[in-house]
């Protein structure tokens, strides 16, 4: 068990570092100098040797790059003396352009994209599970039709068009919701709701509509089994067999799916984020590539893959507690 | 329809002020945004995007200039009030506008008393003398260039932290401060309001040049109480300002909320609305999608609005082939839809049309149109008979370098649209938004034309045309004379209008110079674009600086009632 | 991943993860499909979709505008260039309205948006399809290094924040040819999908007796992949395909919406979408008419690959 665990480390590790080497390769060769960038108006061509200097810039490539992994293990330091500015480990990289720290601007807005995150699973989960049961085990009636349906339309519905639509409905016509303002949860609970209803709800539809048809395929498809004829034949009352044997093979698969999903949110929900005008992670990554901010693309790449490397290993590690016959294979 | 800020409407501006001191709390509405503020209260302001510095060697841009003002005074600095009244320069933290030696090369200003920092420790000429210093620091010489340009022994200096002092600044008081220049620079008083004049205390180890973007040193009347980038700025009252010091900024209000990061369209309902605490909210410019939803009766009591001060226009670059034909640039003079551009850009309640490239807010704007046609929509047939002329019966194609932004891509649409009625194709070249400005300044880089826009750095015709087109100010990378004209007749009458020394004159000069340029048409000038904005129902003394690209004054402006 | 590309197929991954057994007949496919009115709905509007993608050109030149034209006289100049006239200026010149500002009509750009959308979509899930099954029957065929190869860059690939890079791939390249470039960057992050869920069917294929037989009668290892595993995938083939066009519909919109994808002039759903943002407080149909378009094309290929996977399905489950 713990070498599994040692090796599934050990190829996340090599992972990360694969794409860190891979994102930064591209920006190195495609991003505009950023020195001309920081230079601004007038510039001369000895000043944006000094600034390039400075950043490191006239380094080889394979320097750089080892000096950027380095920082994030170490921490670094760029420029010298009076105008040297340091950054702590883990160091994703520094904006030149706002003088801050890429680490020190995700913290600021992590808090935003895990609101999100975490409120649009709580809905998902709830309502596409449920959803999906219920629709499992009402196989064939009105109910399991037309929640399929608006399932099929959830995963259809491009997340910016429902935003739109939702903000139009309620927010212009209904007048249900005021506009969407960023208000802290101490400050009006009430205006924090429902600052962050609308996202909530574009975001989990999707999820809900992909979760409701996946749980209900798997129920039906556990129901059928044979070991659910043996436990109907042997008396069991419907709910019972329901929770105690359909229910942990039907949901295996959801929860590492779920895994995967929600490790995916944490790195940003760039589109619902954006349309919302919500300060989260996404919303840094879309700015800082409007702005070329080459520091902060790569360090929010390099954060979303973490969380997504990392969800996968969990999830791996999870699912062989949750299904015995995985188990068997890695003893 | 020329937007002109006359006398007649300074006066009205004027009966209004004075007239809007009735009963101050009266109900929940103020008694508009022209009224006379009372002391107090905070003003909220919501904007889209963060200040790109804090750090005032750094910032420069029209926002970020009228916000300084709230926290740092200069020399000289900008007065107040609308039309060419508010981009007087007038003293700031100096006695008087300076006075320069007979050979033109010293500048001599006189502080004021009791000038103090945030933190009570007095300003002294040394502060102001580091100040201008740290804007030659190569790693932070971004922002206002013109310290640079015409303070003697630029070349070799690279500011305090690593040179060291700067000889050509002389301080042989605390309250006086000599200036040599590189040559005579006539308008060098409007120099000296520049953000780079911002004082400082004269400690390179507590001032870095990282340290002010994190926290400023406030010499005016607010200072920061806490900055989130790109969330938050809280302004406090700066108890060190003595408000007898300062001829320019009531401060009015307590302290200023801004708020950054909102989406445009979301700023526009919140003003529109202007529930609970967003009557004593102030933004900028409306989209052009709410003009049509600020026609109220109502609504129009609460707007502002007013010129950039600044014009856009297309380049057209004079190096490259058909572009170098002068009748091929006159062809596409006439051919352009003035009308389609000023649709395009929202309308005529957000741009008037632009024939000149001198803005009308800058003195010695005279009006001309050498390339007419009927109500500005241009005409093809003229265009296509200068082309045939040029050898051109069946039109060219060219390459147009526009920014990848909603509102330059549809100008850059309607001149597509314009010009192929003239039989001339436009491809577009998109360029992302963060490095247009480095493409097209790169000789080597930029294609046949560019639409960009030009505002003046003080309201005067020297800070618009020689870096436009004066044949010696073309580099090879941050170019602004991005048509790369090169006229000897041209360059010749730029350097004497600069040695001018009675200003009446040389203004007048640069006007009837704005005409003799445009005959050889190396830009098309395009639109004047104007900013309206809706104010909270309580602001006060709001109106549109032209010196701050349209926006609201921040040192004039306040609350109608302080309860709130 | 706000996206809903990867998370949708990664559900299709786990439904087609059944071993097939031999390939349901033609005919009863399509019989069950059609007598299906969902089904019946989709196809209509996917053959109407495909009709004014193909017809574009045609239609406009009938209705007098083109999808560049600008048509002062139907905005108002002075209200900030809002269409004049209810629902977004309809009328009989222009049946979808027009667009605020320069007054261009919808009608014709949501006809010539439909054209680069499906050449777009169609295209990268051709690329994504062939990469995809070719890799995927590779890797679980032979096994071995080669799987372990493909497997580690799948795993690479889908760890990738497929999203932000694709932005800021496309961003930072110059403008050239962005539908090509659209193309390659949908289908460098897409085939992974495919080619999972190939591999795994591959995988169970390979200790099936028809491919036990074909290597004792001495076909070799490329043969066999070719002529005996891959005509057995032609239902999970098709259902990939069929899913893969409204992801990539989606995708490419998305990219449009956030102003990576086609460059302007050229009409795309997704960047109307995306200019209509400013105007939905008083010009609503400016984005309800793109959007309602991309929401029921997407639907109605979904729905269409739904019951084309269960209707292959259900023929496997006799076996």
């Amino acid at each position: 068990m713990t070498l599994y665990l040692l090796r599934r480390i050990a190829s996340a590790i090599g992972i990360l570092l694969l794409i860190s080497l891979f994102t930064y390769a591209i920006f190195f060769l495609l991003s505009p100098d950023p020195a001309v960038q920081i230079c601004g108006k007038t510039c001369t061509p000895d000043r944006i040797d000094q600034i390039r200097a400075q950043l490191g810039l006239d380094q080889p490539f394979w320097q750089q790059y080892l000096e950027f992994i380095r920082g994030i293990v170490m921490g670094r330091s760029y420029g010298e003396g009076a105008s040297a500015v340091s950054c702590a480990a883990p160091c994703l990289g520094f904006s030149f352009q706002t003088n801050e720290s890429v680490m020190d601007m995700i913290t600021a807005r992590f808090p935003v994209t895990a609101t999100v995150a975490i409120g649009a699973a709580v809905l998902w989960l709830l309502v596409g599970v449920s959803g999906g049961l219920l629709s499992a085990v009402k196989q064939g009636t009105g109910w399991d039709r037309g929640a399929m349906m608006v399932a099929l339309a959830g995963i259809s519905l491009p997340n910016y068009f429902l935003a739109l639509l939702l903000q139009y409905v309620l927010v212009v016509q209904l007048q249900i919701l005021p506009f969407p303002q960023a208000v802290p949860f101490a400050e009006d609970p009430v205006r924090w709701f429902q600052n962050y209803l609308m996202p909530w709800i574009v975001l989990a539809l999707g999820y809900a509509s992909m979760y409701a048809r996946l749980v209900r395929s798997n129920v039906i498809d556990t129901l059928g089994e044979n070991f659910m004829r043996t436990a109907r034949a042997k008396g069991l009352p419907a709910p019972l067999i329901l929770r105690r044997h359909a229910l942990r093979p039907a949901l295996t698969p959801v929860v590492t799916l779920f895994g995967m999903d929600f490790a995916g949110l944490l790195g940003g929900a760039l589109i619902t984020e954006t349309v919302f005008g919500l300060n989260g992670v996404g919303k840094l990554a879309a700015d800082s590539i409007a702005k070329n901010d080459q520091p902060v693309i790569m360090g929010v790449t390099l954060l979303a893959a973490f969380f997504v490397v990392i969800g996968n290993v969990v999830v791996d590690v999870a699912y062989t507690f949750l299904d015995p016959r995985v188990r068997v294979k890695s003893a | 329809m020329k937007q002109r800020f006359s006398i007649p409407a300074l006066a009205a501006a004027a009966v209004l002020l004075l007239a809007g001191c009735t009963s101050a709390g009266s109900g929940s509405g103020g008694d508009g945004p022209s009224s006379t503020p009372v002391k107090g209260g905070t003003v909220d302001v919501l904007l889209n995007a963060d200040f790109s510095h804090l750090d005032p060697v750094q910032g420069f841009d029209g926002g970020v200039n009228n916000f300084y003002r709230l926290i740092y005074r200069t020399l000289t600095t900008q007065s107040t009030g609308e039309g060419a009244k508010g981009t007087e320069m007038v003293p700031d933290l100096a006695t008087d506008l300076g006075t320069v030696s007979d050979d033109g090369l010293q500048w001599t200003f006189t502080l004021k008393d009791d000038l103090k920092f945030e933190d009570g420790t007095p300003i002294t000429s040394k502060d102001v003398k580091f100040g201008v210093e740290r804007s030659f620091d190569p790693a932070i010489a971004v922002g206002s260039p013109y310290a640079r340009l015409t303070i003697a022994g630029a070349d070799s200096y690279e500011g305090p932290y690593i040179t060291g002092d700067l000889p050509s600044i002389q301080t042989p008081d605390d309250q006086t401060i000599v200036f040599t220049l590189k040559e005579p620079f006539a308008d060098f008083a409007s120099v000296v309001g520049q953000n780079s004049f911002t004082p400082f205390p004269a400690d390179t180890e507590r001032v870095t040049t990282t340290s002010l973007d994190k926290m400023p040193i406030a010499s005016g009347p607010y200072k920061v109480d806490s900055y989130e980038r790109g969330s938050q700025l809280k302004l406090v009252r700066n108890d060190s300002w003595d408000p007898k010091t300062d001829d320019v900024r009531k401060a009015y209000p307590d302290g200023f909320d801004f708020t950054f990061g909102l989406d445009a369209s979301t700023i526009d309902e919140r003003m529109i609305a202007g529930q609970g605490d967003d009557a004593n909210a102030i933004a900028g410019s409306v989209q052009a999608a709410s003009i049509s939803r600020i026609q109220t009766p109502a609504l129009k009591a609460r707007t502002i609005a007013g010129l950039q001060g600044c014009t856009t226009y297309m380049g057209l670059n004079t190096t490259k082939p058909n572009m170098d034909n002068p009748l091929v640039r006159q062809a596409i003079a006439y051919a352009i839809d003035r009308e389609s551009v000023k649709d395009a850009s929202g309308g005529s309640q957000l741009a008037d049309i632009a024939t000149t490239m001198l803005p009308p807010t800058v003195a010695g704007h005279t009006e001309f149109d050498l390339y007419p046609s009927k109500d500005n929509a241009g005409d093809p047939e003229k265009a296509k008979e200068l082309l045939a002329e040029a050898g051109l019966p069946d039109g060219f194609s060219f390459t147009l370098d526009i920014r990848s932004q909603p509102k330059m891509q549809a100008q850059a649409e309607a001149v597509q649209q314009a010009l192929a009625k003239a039989g001339i194709t436009v491809n577009f070249n998109l360029i992302d938004t963060s490095t247009y400005y480095e493409v097209i300044g790169t000789t080597s880089q930029q294609n046949d034309a560019a639409i960009t826009g030009w505002c003046p750095d003080w309201a005067s015709g020297s800070t618009f045309l020689p870096p436009l087109f004066d044949g010696s100010q073309i580099f090879p990378k941050g170019n602004s004379n991005i048509a790369q004209l090169n006229d000897p007749a041209v360059n010749e009458r730029i350097a004497e209008i600069r040695a001018m020394t009675d200003t009446d004159e040389a203004n007048a000069a640069w006007g009837a110079l704005d005409e003799q340029i445009q005959k050889l048409v190396p830009t098309v000038p395009l639109l004047f674009e104007k900013t309206v904005m809706v104010v909270g129902a309580n602001v006060a003394g709001a109106y549109s600086h032209a010196g701050y690209s349209g926006g609201i004054d921040y040192v004039s402006v306040g609350l109608s009632s302080a309860g709130k | 991943m706000s996206s809903s590309v990867p998370s949708e197929l990664t559900t299709v991954a786990e439904e087609v993860g059944a071993p097939v057994g031999a390939p349901t007949p033609a005919r009863r496919v399509i019989a069950t499909l059609r007598s299906s009115p969902p089904v019946l709905l989709s196809v209509a509007f996917i053959v109407l979709v495909v009709l004014l993608a193909i017809l574009a050109p045609l239609i406009t030149a009938i209705s007098g505008w083109g999808p560049y034209t600008f048509d002062k006289s139907a905005v108002d100049s002075d209200l900030g260039g809002v269409p004049i006239g209810n629902l977004g200026g309809i009328s009989a010149e222009h049946w979808f309205g027009v667009e605020p500002g320069n007054g261009r009509d919808i009608f014709a750009r949501i006809a010539f948006g439909a054209q680069v959308s499906l050449s777009i979509a169609v295209s990268a899930t051709i690329v994504t399809t062939v990469l995809g099954v070719v890799l995927g029957m590779l890797a679980g065929f032979y096994g071995g290094w080669v799987d372990q190869v493909v497997s580690r860059v799948m795993d690479f690939l889908m760890a990738f924040p497929s999203l932000i890079f694709m932005i800021a791939l496309l961003s930072a390249l110059p403008a050239g040819n962005r539908p090509v470039l659209l193309v390659v960057v949908l289908s460098l992050f897409g085939w992974p999908y495919t080619a999972r869920v190939v591999r795994g069917q591959a995988m169970s294929l390979r200790t099936s007796e028809f491919v036990e037989s074909a290597r004792a009668s001495g076909a070799g290892g490329i043969r066999i992949v070719f002529r005996e595993i891959l005509p057995n995938l032609r239902g999970t083939i098709i259902v990939l395909a069929t899913l893969a066009v409204p992801g990539y519909i989606g995708t490419e919109a998305g990219l449009s919406f956030l102003g990576v994808g086609v460059t302007p002039p050229t009409p795309s759903w997704g960047q109307m979408i995306a200019t209509a943002v400013g105007w939905y407080a008083v010009d609503p149909m400016y984005f309800l008419i793109p959007g309602t378009f991309l929401f029921l094309t997407v639907l109605s290929f979904t729905v269409l690959g739904d019951r084309l996977r269960k209707a292959l399905d259900s023929g496997d489950a006799a076996s």
